[in-house]
């Protein structure tokens, strides 16, 4: 549906389009392929770890068709187990997946001139893996929101889509058979820690995440996992701060 | 233990609608939200925090009477993060946590 538009057919030059759509789409679907391992690997686990956790297989299974976001899934499996509040789940899903409208901001030169359905369709499917191909390669593009661009975008998030379903389908049908004292719960923590660790790329961050865990770590006696809220406000406050700090030593 | 199943589909949809609102947000209607330095810089660092805030619990929990206790679920995930720092590698980061857990607690057991 997507490659095909019939009433071009006859015209040489949109075959010549058609050609340049279908060469993005599949240049896109080339450059995301050593990402869609580490996307492969944490759907699997985030598969094992719904189920392993007290989803059951038909809501594990709705849960990755319609929520796509791994590390969203994973931090509301231990809310909703907990029966934690509707709208702190739906905050912390927010907060996990704040990283989004960073990429949203950012991809945002590329298509705003595309329709708003298109745009609405690309934006929801968006994934870390496709971002991190794209930006590099077309940053220094004069031209934004070309036919290339567009193309080349789907086509990494047509890919990543499937081997995100396809694994993590694998992963809840695993999950009904690993036995639960193989701890594998744990594996969804690991991959947790495994997505944080690439991005500790700074000393700011570095205080953040300290600042947080300590903060998460003395507040788990509140009620309805709130120091959550409070560890994100105090990474977020102490990031900011230490960018400052360390900002005023190097000048 | 099984939650009531509306609870979970209600916990569902709004996930979902926590990513089109995340993803789709932006380039739906970025032209009219720019936004401002400061904010942007804070939201460099929220998700990592909280992603932190979701680790920790699990790591280091609370005991209903006798405060914090140590796991083995914490020596684990440090070994795990050692390997990685050394690696580079999040498959290996998987695996050699699950490792030092099982071994662990294999060795405990006797």
């Amino acid at each position: 549906m997507l490659l095909s538009d019939p009433s071009n057919f006859s015209n040489l030059s949109s075959h010549e389009l058609r050609a340049e759509r279908l060469s993005a789409l599949r240049q896109g679907y080339r450059a995301v392929l050593p990402g869609l391992l580490a996307l492969i690997v944490w759907g699997v686990v985030t598969g094992v770890a719904m189920v392993k956790s007290g989803l059951t297989e038909q809501t594990a299974t709705v849960m990755s068709l319609l929520v796509y976001a791994g590390s969203a899934q994973l931090t509301a499996l231990p809310l909703i187990l907990s029966d934690a509040p509707l709208w702190l789940i739906f905050t912390a899903g927010l907060i996990v997946n704040l990283r989004f409208v960073i990429f949203g901001a950012a991809l945002h030169p590329y298509f705003k001139n595309m329709a708003w359905p298109k745009r609405l369709a690309l934006g929801y499917l968006s994934v870390d893996v496709a971002f991190v191909v794209f930006m590099p390669r077309f940053s220094d593009d004069p031209k934004k929101g070309t036919v290339e661009q567009h193309w080349f975008y789907a086509g990494a998030l047509m890919s990543s889509w499937l081997a995100w379903q396809v694994s993590s389908l694998t992963g809840i049908a695993l999950g009904a058979i690993v036995p639960t004292t193989w701890s594998l719960d744990f594996a969804a923590v690991l991959a947790l820690i495994a997505m944080m660790m690439p991005l500790v790329s700074n000393r700011p961050i570095l205080v953040s995440i300290l600042v947080a865990a300590f903060v998460a770590w003395i507040t788990q006696p509140w009620p309805l996992r709130l120091g959550l809220i409070a560890a994100v406000v105090a990474g977020s406050v102490a990031g900011m701060w230490a960018e400052k700090v360390f900002r005023k030593v190097r000048t | 233990m099984m939650t009531d199943d509306w609870y979970v589909y209600a916990a569902i949809l709004l996930l979902a609608l926590c990513s089109v609102l995340t993803r789709s947000g932006y380039l739906l209607f970025g032209h009219l939200m720019p936004l401002p330095e400061r904010v942007r810089s804070a939201l460099r660092f929220a998700p990592l925090a909280a992603l932190t805030a979701i680790i920790v619990p699990e790591l280091l929990p609370w005991h209903a009477q006798y405060g914090p206790v140590l796991d083995l679920k914490l020596v684990a995930a440090a070994v795990a993060v050692w390997v990685f720092t050394r690696t580079r590698n999040a498959l290996l980061l998987i695996i050699s946590g699950m490792i030092a857990l099982w071994l662990m607690r294999w060795i405990i057991s006797f």
